[in-house]
């Protein structure tokens, strides 16, 4: 690679094909970060590839997460076995056109990617017993054709409001687009007082669509137990404090919480999990 | 990196007037204003994905059918004399959630667009944005004028309701230009080009405030129309200003008696040159600086 370009290759991974998986670390529910590391773990990913941060984020100093430093970091895992590559980074803050092309170059021209699959969390303002649903958005009518047989809401419509701007993974699929990738980007709801947490049953969901789609056969009992932990603990939560009960319950009827019921929800849910549930 | 052109326009000695938006949206206001009124056709674009992030997408069923980007469009208007070329910028391209561009986007922005305005034959430069100044809401705001070279000086001096740096009690001819309208002057300087910036004044308690000042934009308007000998109707601008003059009286009556009563005594401030004694003191405008700054500050508006 010349000097000055800005991704740092320690091993070049020989795919016949491939397809990429991408996941923001700063996702809610962390699900980005935490559906990413659980491909690694399982597929036995390894770390060939970086991008250098210089250009893409505000080296003004650094954040602090669960009271360590930490630095921005865009790292590509190649899951050789599964025909795989997992990309996962923290968002860039500047030159995001170059940033997301260079991931994409990189897939295309040294992993053989074919597909790329963009992974994002929404809010939700239903209660965690009610089923996660997967929502799909494709970049070009053929992947959407292709997608119809899994069990995704694939008919999305949706335009930028006033003062909103477009995710990320929108700006991914349609560099991708031009660059004749198909792509989708999933969307799994997080009920809102489990996003600044983690949201087991979130990841399964997502795990699930990948491990079908891409043929991955990953044994999911580790993943399981932790879905029925959670729902234990929220469960145990419930029956110790009436005020988290009455609002979940009243989540569960479809009534619309008020703005302050909702933040003590958070507060409490966050409270009970942090302390152990 | 790029510039798309639908035509390439054979221009007569073209004056760029180019704009971004700013405090007040000042500048840009006044030169889509005269854009308007001179109909002037578009005629390129600077390509935007290297510049902004994306302002908008449409999905449908499911399927991503567009992604939307802040314009940077060219326009051109012949005329008897100098044809006149327009740059309209709809955001400065910022990062890391900056206000204004700065760094390499933004010069490169800036000589994109000046790649532009070379090729079509243009070797005079306008560019305008706002001037945060001492000044009361109810008062007629002056034009600031900031030319790239010291041979301008005497043509600015020349503008109506104009005033150079120098002309601003306490500055002493000196100061900054944020962002793309000032940037645009050195790179032009950089090459050869001649360049005035024209700031129309905002009053300082207003610049944190999400509101347009098309009482400023009108001013600037006026400088440029009448160096390029045009006449503009202004009734649109004046209908804004009406609006625009009682969200502000609104918001004035909501600041606190105390800070109001410091800023009411700027209604009385002439336009003092700086030898001579105004009638606030530089102390007593120190002291309002302080507590506009610590309202805003209260408030969490200011910039």
């Amino acid at each position: 690679m010349n000097p000055g370009y800005p991704i740092r290759m320690h091993k070049k991974p020989v795919f016949p094909q491939s397809s990429l998986v991408l996941g923001w670390r700063q996702d809610l529910g962390n699900l980005g970060r935490k559906v990413t590391d659980y491909l690694n773990r399982k597929l036995g990913g390894e770390e060939f590839a970086g991008v250098e941060p210089e250009d893409f984020f505000p080296l003004d100093g650094v954040a602090i997460e669960d009271n360590v430093a930490r630095f921005p970091e865009s790292k590509f895992y190649a899951c050789q076995e599964h025909e795989l590559v997992v990309f996962q980074s923290d968002s860039p803050g500047a030159e995001w056109y170059r940033f997301l092309n260079l991931v994409l170059e990189m897939a295309e021209q040294h992993c053989r990617v074919r597909e790329v699959y963009v992974l994002g969390a929404m809010i939700s303002f239903s209660a965690h017993t009610t089923p996660r649903q997967l929502l799909a958005v494709v970049n070009t009518t053929g992947m959407k054709e292709v997608l119809s047989q899994y069990d995704l809401a694939g008919d999305v419509d949706y335009q930028t409001q006033p003062g909103e701007r477009p995710t990320l993974n929108s700006f991914l699929l349609w560099i991708a687009r031009k660059r004749n990738i198909p792509g989708v980007s999933l969307w799994v709801p997080i009920p809102f007082y489990l996003a600044a947490m983690e949201d087991a049953q979130a990841r399964k969901k997502v795990l699930s669509f990948l491990d079908e789609r891409l043929n991955l056969r990953i044994d999911f009992s580790d993943l399981d137990h932790e879905v029925v932990k959670q729902n234990e603990q929220l469960a145990r939560a419930r029956s110790r404090i009436p005020q988290i009960n009455e609002y979940i319950s009243r989540l569960e009827s479809n009534l619309m919480l008020s703005e302050e019921e909702n933040g003590e929800l958070i507060t409490r849910i966050e409270d009970f999990l942090r302390e152990g549930g | 990196m790029g510039i798309r052109y639908y035509q390439e326009p054979q221009l007569q000695n073209p004056i760029l007037v180019a704009s971004w938006p700013g405090i007040g949206n000042i500048g840009i206001i006044a030169i889509d204003t005269l854009r308007g009124a001179l109909e002037a056709e578009e005629f390129a674009e600077i390509e935007p994905w290297d510049f902004f992030y994306p302002k908008g997408v449409l999905i449908k069923k499911g399927v991503l059918q567009h992604l939307e980007f802040p314009g940077s469009r060219f326009y051109f208007k012949k005329m008897k004399e100098n044809d006149i070329l327009f740059f309209i910028g709809e955001e400065q391209p910022t990062e890391m959630g900056r206000m204004y561009a700065e760094g390499r986007r933004a010069y490169g922005m800036a000589n994109l667009v000046l790649d532009v305005a070379e090729k079509l034959g243009c070797r005079r430069v306008y560019t305008s944005g706002a001037a945060v100044a001492l000044i009361h809401h109810t008062a007629q705001p002056r034009v600031w004028a900031v030319p790239n070279t010291r041979s301008l000086l005497a043509e600015v001096k020349g503008y109506d309701n104009t005033v150079l740096m120098s002309d601003i009690e306490g500055r002493g001819g000196q100061g900054n230009i944020t962002g793309l309208n000032g940037l645009l002057l050195g790179v032009a300087r950089r090459r050869g080009l001649e360049a005035i910036c024209l700031m129309g004044e905002i009053p300082v308690y207003l610049q944190g405030l999400a509101v347009s000042y098309p009482r400023a934009s009108k001013a600037v308007l006026e400088v440029i129309s009448r160096r390029l000998g045009i006449e503009i109707n202004m009734d649109n601008l004046d209908e804004l200003d009406r609006k625009v003059q009682r969200k502000v009286e609104e918001f004035y009556q909501q600041i606190p008696l105390e800070i109001r009563g410091q800023l009411d005594r700027l209604k009385h401030v002439a336009y003092a040159q700086p030898a001579e004694p105004g009638p606030i003191t530089q102390e007593e405008e120190k002291k309002i600086m302080e507590d506009v700054e610590r309202f805003f500050k209260k408030r969490g508006g200011a910039d």
